[in-house]
């Protein structure tokens, strides 16, 4: 073990000592899970709880008037109201919401609430409302202000002295968050001054800002449950209109209220990935350099502005560039956060870009990239991928494979990057009884990532105990700070304070042990379930032992985040392999490779999971997802999981996940960065594979064909 | 078990559909559909075409839910998704309501030993049928050897998913324990995971299935 540090300053111990972290650590709650029995906000259930729906308007835009009164007479509906009347905004935009005994009678409500529409013009894509005289979806019309960086008429000039040049547009979908558990709450609020919010969301204390507020209380009065939660993406902050009607309900009813978003509706008023086009231009040299890029882009983010990251070329080092960056506004839900907002429009396009410059150049891709990130990490991340996935055995490095029967296999790579660091705000509670218990506790709450199970494992390594010695309690706003959980900032927030926590709590503990066995506390050593005198064999206690010295208040510390644990700033390189068939358009994803950075892993098993989870995502985005919505009717044509499909199992490739263990930082968040460059990578691996450059995700089998060729 | 018993009436006035309209308001359109879906599935279940039975409002019936005989008031629309989740006392959660459409598989349970999607049925059509749920496969404390497997292998992250995958495979595998990767994905091909464990399901799945054939549980 480490030498032991003042208790502020708190060290991860060299990481050949670690018995816990590092290695692969099922999860704490994983039985709960697999067996059904993990309760989500969803599976809340209370004595005399009330069904909701919400009522969303059809159209994109409309002069609403409602009837509630034939709602009122449906047998077990109990309350009805009106959330908004008048001209409304965007496609899905909440109207009303019914209250009923059952979820069948809260139906009936909505179908008998008579729904006045009078159509108004409304703008739901770039061609509509970039059209003349086009209907204002913006508050300042349609089309943002533009952002501009670098100076155009220098990157012009690069590119003009430039061997090869490349121009080109890249468009992409509106995507959605597809959260398998609907936005939702239950408020239990009976009357009195307390009332529980249970929340589907990212952020336990977000819905203290929102509830208290909506149902007359102040947030001391209120409790925030996030038990179990069934994805989020970005998507799932505070308690969203939908949590609103809910409180607003519940208060005028006296009753719980449970308002699960449903399906349909989760498609159009829960919010999206912005859409984005970008027209570029840019130029290398013979050798391989880029010289020049010139990007207009524009973000389709609804009402909201979308996202795009900065200013600059993508990651890849341009001598000259100039970025223009506008938004693009429609009747359509706000953009939220989605997993790295921007960065994978942004990734798809630059990757595409510089494939095709690489293509123009006869240049191996591979190498083209190396020789313009200027970051050493990349190259080796590139190489390892490269080599995992077969890349220096292929065939056809820089050029579209000759074709057999119409199949052509093919190979690409991208990169990324992310922050994935931390913050203050997170504070855990670490608390020992002489009965052995360990118990962790914060409020935050856990997207699936492993939160639990990395809370309680930081705390068993640092007393020397197996994982499942320790509980870890979180999702409830009455345990101790934490913040929300978005741009992969909750580990390195996180797992700094937990640490903090625990090596405090050895440090007392050690100085009270030492009293008792004798021994100098700095010759105490935690570990093996025993507490030990380092050079004294004989002088040792088992944890039962230690911990009964303990009077019944037990021993406990707080930790606070101590930044020197975290670190920030993580690289990820992914390659995909993939067969095309020409004859059909069809493209097979064979294999997917990604090796990321993340500094000190916590749980092996579970960073493998969410790099795997980020490929699977990014295969997704690339070759299926994308909202439609027709521009004439107005009509959400696919808002429902069959004809707006995501990857399903018999989509998912060989997957191979690689941590990069020579990154020696603290901890980092890693999720975002994973899903990053998947799609770009396969776009480049089906032109290698048969020539066809897809420009316009989804990459379905029309445009794979009319990029041969072969149609249209 | 009688016909007219199954209202849970033990003087069971006759319905008509047109006292179910009334009573059912300005909801007609709904009473009906389930109606003709109910009179269509106990044709199947061997009745003579003219026994039609009829139901309105809130009948209370009995259903065999994982080696239990439990009594659930339904209404004939009601889902067996619906009658585990928001009408049996205790509920049984563990099958998700993620799309409610059969797009999804979040909630697949067993009838009769097959996989099935709890919202594409009828409470009323699965009196006399065997249904077994999540819950009846294993507990945290003694989980079935899939499930097992399933949190071994990180076949979960946020979870949401996970009871439909673990449903859907542990049928795979109770048709043939020698199922290889082609046929476990094949047998889960309509359930959908947005946290993207597959792979760790694959893995998962596979090998339970070495398991199995072995001869374990």
């Amino acid at each position: 073990m480490a030498e032991r540090k003042p208790p502020s300053a708190a060290a991860w111990p060299p990481r050949a000592a670690l018995t816990v972290l590092n290695h692969d650590l099922p999860r704490v709650d994983g039985p709960a899970k697999v067996s059904g029995r993990a309760r989500y906000t969803h599976d809340v259930r209370l004595p005399g709880m009330l069904y909701a729906r919400v009522l969303c308007c059809p159209l994109p835009c409309a002069e609403v008037t409602l009837d509630l009164a034939p709602a009122r007479k449906i047998p077990g509906v109990e309350g009805v109201i009106e959330l908004m009347t008048g001209k409304t905004g965007y496609l899905g935009q909440p109207v009303a919401a019914v209250a009923a005994r059952t979820p069948e009678q809260a139906e009936d409500g909505l179908r008998a609430i008579v729904l006045t529409l009078v159509p108004k013009p409304w703008a739901v894509d770039h061609a509509q409302a970039t059209a003349e005289g086009a209907p204002k979806a913006g508050r300042n019309g349609n089309v943002s202000k533009e952002n501009v960086a670098g100076d155009a008429k220098d990157a012009e000039a690069a590119i003009a002295g430039a061997d090869a040049v490349v121009e080109a547009t890249y468009t992409l979908p509106v995507q959605h968050h597809a959260c398998l558990e609907t936005h939702g709450v239950v408020v239990d609020y009976r009357g009195g001054d307390q009332a529980t919010v249970y929340c589907s969301t990212q952020g336990t204390f977000t819905v203290l800002d929102d509830a208290p507020g909506e149902l007359g209380l102040k947030s001391s009065q209120v409790t925030a449950i996030v038990d179990h939660m069934g994805g989020g993406f970005g998507s799932k902050f505070g308690i969203g209109i939908e949590g609103k009607a809910a409180c607003m309900l519940s208060k005028q009813l006296g009753k719980p209220v449970h308002l699960m978003l449903e399906r349909p509706d989760e498609f159009v008023t829960a919010g999206n990935r912005s859409g984005s086009r970008q027209t570029l231009r840019a130029g290398a040299s013979r050798d391989g350099k880029l010289l020049g890029f010139v990007g207009d882009v524009t973000k389709l983010g609804g009402t909201g502005g979308g996202s795009f990251p900065g200013s600059r070329p993508y990651i890849y080092s341009f001598e000259k560039s100039c970025v223009r960056v506008r938004s693009v506004y429609t009747h359509t839900d706000s953009a939220r956060a989605m997993r790295a907002p921007g960065h994978p429009q942004a990734s798809f396009a630059m990757e595409s870009l510089v494939d095709e410059l690489a293509a123009k150049l006869a240049m191996d891709p591979l190498e083209f990239r190396k020789r313009n990130l200027k970051d050493p990490v990349y190259r080796r991340h590139l190489d390892a991928v490269a080599r995992e996935i077969g890349w220096p055995d292929h065939p056809n490095k820089t050029a579209p494979a000759a074709l057999a029967d119409g199949i052509g296999v093919g190979i690409g790579f991208a990169v990324s990057t992310w922050g994935g660091g931390g913050g203050d705000g997170c504070e855990v509670d670490v608390r020992i009884d002489r009965d052995g218990s360990v118990v962790a506790s914060v409020g935050t709450q856990d997207l699936g990532t492993g939160v639990r199970t990395y809370v309680a494992a930081i705390v068993a390594e640092e007393f020397g105990l197996p994982l499942d010695a320790v509980v870890a309690r979180i999702g409830d706003s009455r345990l101790a700070s934490a913040t929300p959980s978005g741009g992969s900032t909750t580990t390195a927030s996180l797992a700094p304070s937990v640490k903090n926590g625990a090596a405090k709590l050895r440090g007392m503990f050690a100085e009270r042990l030492a009293k008792t066995m004798g021994v100098d506390e700095a010759r105490l050593r935690f570990a093996g379930g025993r507490v030990a005198d380092e050079q004294d064999s004989k002088k040792s206690l088992s944890w039962q032992q230690a911990c009964a010295v303990l009077g019944q208040e037990g021993l406990s510390a707080r930790g606070t985040h101590q930044s020197d644990l975290a670190a920030n700033g993580i690289h990820g390189a992914q390659a995909a392999k993939v067969r095309v068939d020409t004859l059909t358009g069809r493209i097979e994803v064979l294999k997917m490779v990604c090796m990321q950075d993340c500094g000190l892993p916590l749980n092996r098993m579970a960073i493998r999971s969410q790099i795997q989870g980020g490929m699977v995502q990014a295969l997704s985005y690339g070759l299926l997802e994308e909202r439609v919505i027709d521009p004439q009717s107005g009509w959400a044509l696919n808002a429902n999981l069959e004809d707006y499909k995501i990857a399903h199992p018999l989509e998912i490739p060989e997957m191979v996940a690689l941590i990069d263990d020579e990154d020696a930082r603290g901890v980092i968040g890693l999720a975002e960065a994973t899903v990053i460059p998947g799609h770009g990578a396969i776009a480049n691996a089906v032109f290698n594979a048969c020539g066809a450059r897809i420009r316009d995700l989804p990459m379905t089998p029309d445009k794979v064909l009319a990029a041969l060729g072969k149609v249209g | 078990m009688s016909r007219t018993s199954k209202t849970g009436d033990p003087n069971p006035s006759p319905l008509s559909r047109r006292n179910f309209l009334k009573g059912a308001g300005g909801v007609a359109t709904g009473g009906v559909i389930a109606q003709g879906l109910l009179a269509g599935s106990l044709g199947e279940e061997g009745a003579a075409a003219g026994d039609v039975e009829e139901l309105s409002g809130e009948v209370e019936i009995a259903l065999e839910i994982n080696g239990e005989p439990r009594k659930v008031k339904v209404e004939p629309r009601t889902t067996l998704l619906g009658a585990l989740r928001d009408r049996l006392e205790p509920p049984l959660t563990g099958a998700k309501l993620v799309c409610d459409r059969g797009q999804c598989g979040a909630c697949t349970v067993h009838v009769d030993g097959r996989p099935a999607y709890a919202c594409m049925l009828l409470a009323v059509d699965l009196r006399g049928r065997k249904i077994r749920t999540i819950e009846g496969l294993g507990s945290p404390a003694a989980l079935a050897p899939l499930q097992a497997s399933f949190w071994k292998h990180d076949a979960s992250m946020c979870g949401f998913c996970t009871p439909g995958f673990v449903m859907a495979i542990q049928a795979c595998l109770e048709k043939n324990p020698r199922a290889g990767l082609a046929e476990i994905r094949a047998g889960c091909a309509g359930n959908a995971c947005r946290c993207g464990t597959q792979p760790q399901i694959f893995a998962a799945a596979l090998e339970a299935a070495t398991q199995l054939s072995k001869g374990g549980k």
